[in-house]
C-alpha cells in the first residue's frame, strides 16, 4: 500500500473530546449562546471562521462555528439554533454539563489578507454567530485594522442575536455599525429593508476587504453591491453553510461541486468558488 | 420521574402490529420494561386506562366518522401520539376500497346491511387527529420501533428513513427481482425494514408505503418494460398499502 | 519476488490451510449471482465469477460501522480490525480500493477505514469470465493495479502466484507452491491480457476527452434532466459502486437506553436528502433538490473532479451500477455517449 501512515499510529478522526459548559444565554427561543471550556485542559487553538463538530452522545453532531475571538484561549463560544435533533437536544444543556467537540476544522479567515485594510463585515441572521469571533478578534486588536464596518440584518428584530454586543457596537466609535430588519415592529426605529439597503449609508472603497456570511440566498446580491463599489473577487470571503456529517472531508455531504465546504472551507475567497455551479 | 405511561389502542386492522410487540422474545422486551410502564394494550394484558399517558401507539385506519371522537379522546390525554403500522399511518390495505362501491358486499356478502359495517373511505389516523411520529409497515419493523421508543425516551425524534427498499437491498447483497425475471417496487417504497421480502425472493410490496418524491411513472414504466405488467396492472400495482399516495399523485 | 506456480491438484490444500490460519474471504455464489463471503470451506470459492453484487469495500468500510461507542461514564474508539486474508479480489476492484486507500488517508487520515485495509492481505485473480456490463479495458487503462499483496492467475494445470509484498510472500508457506517456469508465467500473462479483450461495452472518447466535454455539459440542465428523468433516487448505482464512499452518522441506544454507539452508514448522493438541511421552524435548504442534479453530480465525480488527483476517473468499469440500476440509466458507457453527443 502506498499511503505510510499506519492506523496504530494515527489519531481517531471521530473521537471527540469533552467540553463543559461554563455559561448560557438565550438569546432568542430558538437560539441559545454557550461558553466552553476544554475538560483536559488543552486550549482550542483555533482561527475565525473554523468550524467544530459539536456532539452529544445518542445525539449526534453538528457542524458549528467558533462564535468567540481565539484572544481569550480559556474558553471558546458557540451559538445553536434549534433546528434538528442534534441542537435541539444540546439546547436543553446548562451550564456545569458536558458535551463533545471535535475541532477546530477546515479552513477560516486568512487574517493576514484582512490586516492594513478597510473591514466590511456583512452578516445576516444567524451567519452573525461565525462572524462574531472574526468581529471580536479585530476589536480586540484593532490597530491591526483600518476601517472597520459592519452590516447585520434579520428578518424580524426578535431575531437579533448578541444584543449585548449590538447595544456595545452601536457606541463604539471606532465600529461603523449598521443594521436593519426586513420586516420592523413598533418599537423599531431603525433601518427596514434587505441587506442591501445598507450599502448607500457608507462610502467605501474598492480596496476594502469584505466578509459575507449569511443564509443561502444572501450571497448574490451582496456581491452585486461590491461589484458596484469595484471589489475585485479575490477580496471578498464568504462564510459557506451545507449539510456535514464527518467535518473532515470524507463524507461527502458538504461538497459544493469539487470543493469539500468542510475542509477546503467553510470560507472561501469569492472569486474560488463564484464559478462552482452549485455554490450560489 | 416514574417510567413514561405507553399504552396501544386500535382502529380498522388485524392488530398484527400489536402482536410483532410480543416477538421481541424476553430479553429485550423485559429489557424495554424497565425503561416504560405499559398501561393499556389489549393483546397482552386486560387493564385498561383513562389517565394521560406519554406515549400512544393507534394502530389501524380512520374509516368510520364515529371513531373520531375516540381518537381525539386519545390525543387529548396523549403527549405524543404515533400512528402504529401501515393502516394506522397511510390507510394502508383498507385504503383499497376506496377505489372500489361494491366492496361491502363483496366482503361481507347478506351482512353487508349490518349498520356497524358501515363506513366511509380508510386514511390514516392523521386524516382525524394530530400525529406526532409515524411507525410504517405492514407489519411495523419491531426493531425500528424500538429505535423509536429508544428515541423518544431521551427527547430525540426519531429517526425514519426517507430512501427507498432498493439501498436496503443493496446492502445486505440481495439479489434484485428484476435481475431475476420478477417484478419489485422496491424503488419507491420507504426503507426501514431491513428489506426482508426481497432477500427471500419475494418481490417488494412497499408495505411501509412510498418515500416522499416517488417518480411513479418511471415505476409504471419499469414494471411494463421489465416486469411484463400491462400498463394498467402497472398503475394499479403500487395501490397495495399506498392507494392514498397513489390518489395524490395521479 | 519470482512467481510461484500451484497445481490445481494442491489448490484446496492452500485454501483449507489458510483458512484454518484465520479468516479469508472470497467470492462465493449466492442464488444466481456472487457475493464476497467469509469462506468456510475451499469448495465455496467461486473463482469463476464474474462480478460480485458489491465490490470488496464492504470488508473494510461496512454498510453500517460503528465510530465510538458508548455508556453512562466513558467513550471509546470501536476501531477494532481483523487479521484476513481477500482471496480474488478482480483488478478493477483493486484499483477502486487503491482510490478510496487514497482519498481516506490523504489530508485526514480515516482509522476506521485504513485499519480494516492495513490488516489485510489482499491476493488478486485474473478474470475467467466477464460481466455483461462490464467495461473496465476502456477506462483508466493506462494505470495499473496497485495495492494488492500477491495476484493469482489460472493456467493450464494450476494457478501461477505472483507475491509483490511480504504478506503476499507469506501466504506462501501455506501451499505446495514451486517456482513457475518462464511458459507458465508468460501463459498467465496471455491469460490476464485477454480479459481485456472480452468487455462487450467500452468507452470510446479518452478520459481527457470525456472530462472535458462533461465539465462543459454542467449547465445544459435540459440534459441533466432528460438523463434523470428515470431515476427513483434510491442510490443503487452509488452504494455498489466500488468508488464510492460517501456516509451518514447516526447515534443510537441500546435497550438499555444508557449504552450506545455512533455509527456510519453508507449514503448515496442520488437520495432525495443527501444535501438537505434543516434551517429551523420546519424550513429546510436542498442543496441538490432535482434528479438531474443529483444525477450530474455523479457524473461530474466519476469522470471530472478527481482525475487530477487519481491520475485516472473515478470509475473503474465494473458495470456493477448499470446492472444495479432497475431504470437502467446508470450506465457510464451510454450515458457518456449521450453526453458526448450533446
Amino acid at each position: 500500500m502506498s499511503h505510510q501512515c499506519h492506523w496504530t499510529e494515527a489519531v481517531d478522526l471521530f473521537l471527540p473530546r469533552e467540553a463543559k459548559i461554563v455559561k448560557t444565554a438565550q438569546p432568542t427561543e430558538l437560539e441559545k449562546h454557550f461558553t466552553l471550556q476544554m475538560i483536559d485542559g488543552e486550549p482550542v487553538d483555533f482561527q475565525p471562521g473554523q468550524i467544530m463538530e459539536l456532539g452529544l452522545l445518542g445525539y449526534g453532531e453538528i457542524p458549528i462555528g467558533f462564535a468567540s475571538s481565539p484572544t481569550n484561549p480559556e474558553t471558546f463560544d458557540v451559538v445553536v439554533r434549534s433546528v434538528g435533533r442534534v441542537s435541539k437536544a444540546i439546547n436543553q444543556l446548562e451550564a456545569g454539563d458536558t458535551l463533545q467537540m471535535r475541532g477546530p476544522l477546515g479552513h477560516g479567515f486568512d487574517l493576514d489578507k484582512l490586516r492594513g485594510h478597510d473591514v466590511l463585515i456583512v452578516a445576516g441572521g444567524i451567519g452573525l454567530c461565525p462572524t462574531r469571533s472574526l468581529i471580536n478578534y479585530i476589536l480586540d486588536r484593532r490597530d491591526e485594522f483600518n476601517r472597520f464596518v459592519l452590516f447585520y440584518g434579520t428578518r424580524e428584530p426578535c431575531l437579533q442575536l448578541f444584543t449585548d454586543d449590538l447595544a456595545c457596537w452601536r457606541g463604539m466609535e471606532d465600529v461603523e455599525y449598521f443594521e436593519t430588519v426586513d420586516q420592523g415592529d413598533p418599537s423599531w426605529t431603525g433601518n427596514v429593508g434587505v441587506i442591501t439597503t445598507l450599502f448607500p449609508k457608507v462610502e467605501l472603497g474598492p480596496e476594502t476587504r469584505a466578509v459575507i456570511c449569511g443564509p443561502p440566498v444572501f450571497y448574490k446580491f451582496v456581491v452585486r453591491e461590491l461589484d458596484g463599489i469595484g471589489v475585485p473577487h479575490e477580496n471578498i470571503f464568504v462564510d459557506l453553510e451545507r449539510r456535514m456529517k464527518c467535518g473532515v472531508g470524507k463524507c461527502g455531504h458538504c461538497q459544493i461541486n469539487d470543493k469539500y465546504t468542510c475542509v477546503d472551507g467553510p470560507v472561501f475567497a469569492y472569486s474560488e468558488v463564484e464559478d462552482l455551479g452549485e455554490a450560489f | 420521574m416514574g417510567k413514561p405511561k405507553v399504552a396501544f389502542f386500535d382502529f380498522a386492522c388485524c392488530e398484527g402490529c400489536q402482536i410483532e410487540m410480543t416477538n421481541y422474545g424476553a430479553e429485550p422486551f423485559l429489557e424495554l420494561l424497565n425503561h416504560v410502564e405499559i398501561v393499556e394494550f389489549r393483546e397482552a394484558m386486560t387493564e385498561k386506562t383513562t389517565e394521560p399517558i406519554d406515549i400512544a401507539f393507534i394502530e389501524g385506519s380512520f374509516t368510520r366518522e364515529c371513531d373520531r371522537a375516540r381518537l381525539e379522546e386519545i390525543r387529548e390525554r396523549a403527549a405524543i401520539v404515533i400512528a402504529y403500522g401501515q393502516c394506522a399511518t397511510t390507510g394502508g390495505i383498507n385504503a383499497l376500497k376506496n377505489h372500489q362501491d361494491d366492496y361491502k358486499e363483496y366482503v361481507y356478502g347478506t351482512d353487508s346491511d349490518m349498520p356497524h359495517l358501515d363506513s366511509q373511505k380508510a386514511y390514516g389516523v392523521d386524516a382525524a387527529i394530530k400525529v406526532d411520529y409515524y411507525a410504517y409497515g405492514c407489519p411495523v419493523n419491531k426493531y425500528e420501533v424500538l429505535q423509536i421508543v429508544l428515541h423518544l425516551l431521551h427527547g430525540k425524534e426519531p429517526v425514519i428513513p426517507n430512501y427507498p427498499v432498493c439501498v436496503e437491498c443493496k446492502r445486505r447483497e440481495t439479489v434484485c427481482r428484476f435481475l431475476e425475471g420478477d417484478h419489485c417496487m422496491g424503488m419507491v417504497a420507504r426503507a426501514g425494514c431491513t428489506a426482508p421480502c426481497p432477500a427471500a425472493g419475494i418481490p417488494c410490496e412497499a408495505c411501509r408505503g412510498f418515500v416522499d418524491d416517488p417518480n411513479i411513472p418511471a415505476l409504471e414504466k419499469v414494471l411494463v418494460e421489465q416486469a411484463g405488467f400491462t400498463p394498467q396492472r402497472a398503475h394499479e400495482k403500487g395501490r397495495m398499502f399506498t392507494a392514498n399516495a397513489l390518489e395524490a399523485t395521479s | 519476488m519470482s512467481s510461484m506456480f500451484i497445481k490445481d491438484d494442491d489448490f484446496s490444500a492452500f485454501v483449507t490451510t489458510m483458512i484454518e490460519a484465520g479468516p479469508v474471504y472470497g467470492p462465493v455464489a449466492k442464488r444466481s449471482r456472487f457475493i464476497f463471503e467469509r469462506l468456510e470451506s475451499p469448495e465455496e470459492l467461486r473463482l469463476d465469477y464474474d462480478v460480485t453484487i458489491l465490490p470488496p469495500k464492504k470488508l473494510f468500510f461496512p454498510p453500517a460501522q460503528d465510530l465510538i461507542r458508548f455508556d453512562a461514564d466513558e467513550f471509546k474508539s470501536a476501531i477494532d480490525p481483523e487479521e484476513k486474508v481477500l482471496l480474488g479480489v478482480h483488478f478493477y476492484d483493486v484499483k477502486g480500493l487503491d482510490q478510496t486507500d487514497l482519498l481516506y488517508s490523504e489530508r485526514n487520515f480515516d482509522s476506521s477505514y485504513m485499519a480494516n485495509r492495513q490488516t489485510t492481505t489482499i491476493v488478486a485473480s485474473n478474470i475467467q469470465n466477464v460481466s455483461d456490463r462490464a467495461f473496465f479495458a476502456s477506462v483508466g487503462a493506462g494505470v495499473p493495479a496497485k495495492g494488492h499483496d500477491a495476484f493469482l492467475t489460472s493456467i493450464t494445470g494450476g494457478y501461477v502466484f505472483e507475491p509483490l509484498t511480504e504478506r503476499g510472500e507469506a501466504l506462501l508457506k501455506h501451499g505446495a507452491f514451486v517456482a513457475a517456469t518462464d511458459a507458465q508465467v508468460a501463459e498467465a500473462e496471455k491469460v490476464n491480457a485477454e480479459a481485456l479483450t472480452k468487455c462487450k461495452e467500452k468507452h470510446e472518447h479518452s478520459a481527457e476527452d470525456i472530462a472535458a466535454k462533461v465539465a462543459a455539459a454542467f449547465d445544459n440542465e435540459d440534459l441533466w434532466s432528460e438523463l434523470a428523468e428515470d431515476c427513483f433516487s434510491c442510490g443503487s448505482c452509488n452504494t455498489v459502486c466500488p468508488t464510492c464512499y460517501c456516509f451518514d452518522v447516526q447515534d443510537t441506544w441500546n435497550v438499555d437506553a444508557v449504552s450506545g454507539q455512533r455509527t456510519r452508514y453508507w449514503d448515496a448522493c442520488l437520495t432525495a436528502d443527501f444535501a438537505q438541511v434543516s434551517l429551523g421552524e420546519g424550513a429546510t435548504e436542498n442543496f441538490r433538490g432535482s434528479r438531474g442534479e443529483r444525477f450530474r453530480h455523479r457524473f461530474m465525480r466519476k469522470s471530472v473532479y478527481l482525475n487530477d488527483k487519481l491520475g485516472q476517473p473515478a470509475c473503474v468499469g465494473c458495470g456493477r451500477c448499470s446492472a444495479a440500476c432497475t431504470a437502467d440509466i446508470a450506465d457510464p458507457v451510454r450515458v457518456i455517449d449521450r453526453i458526448m453527443a450533446s
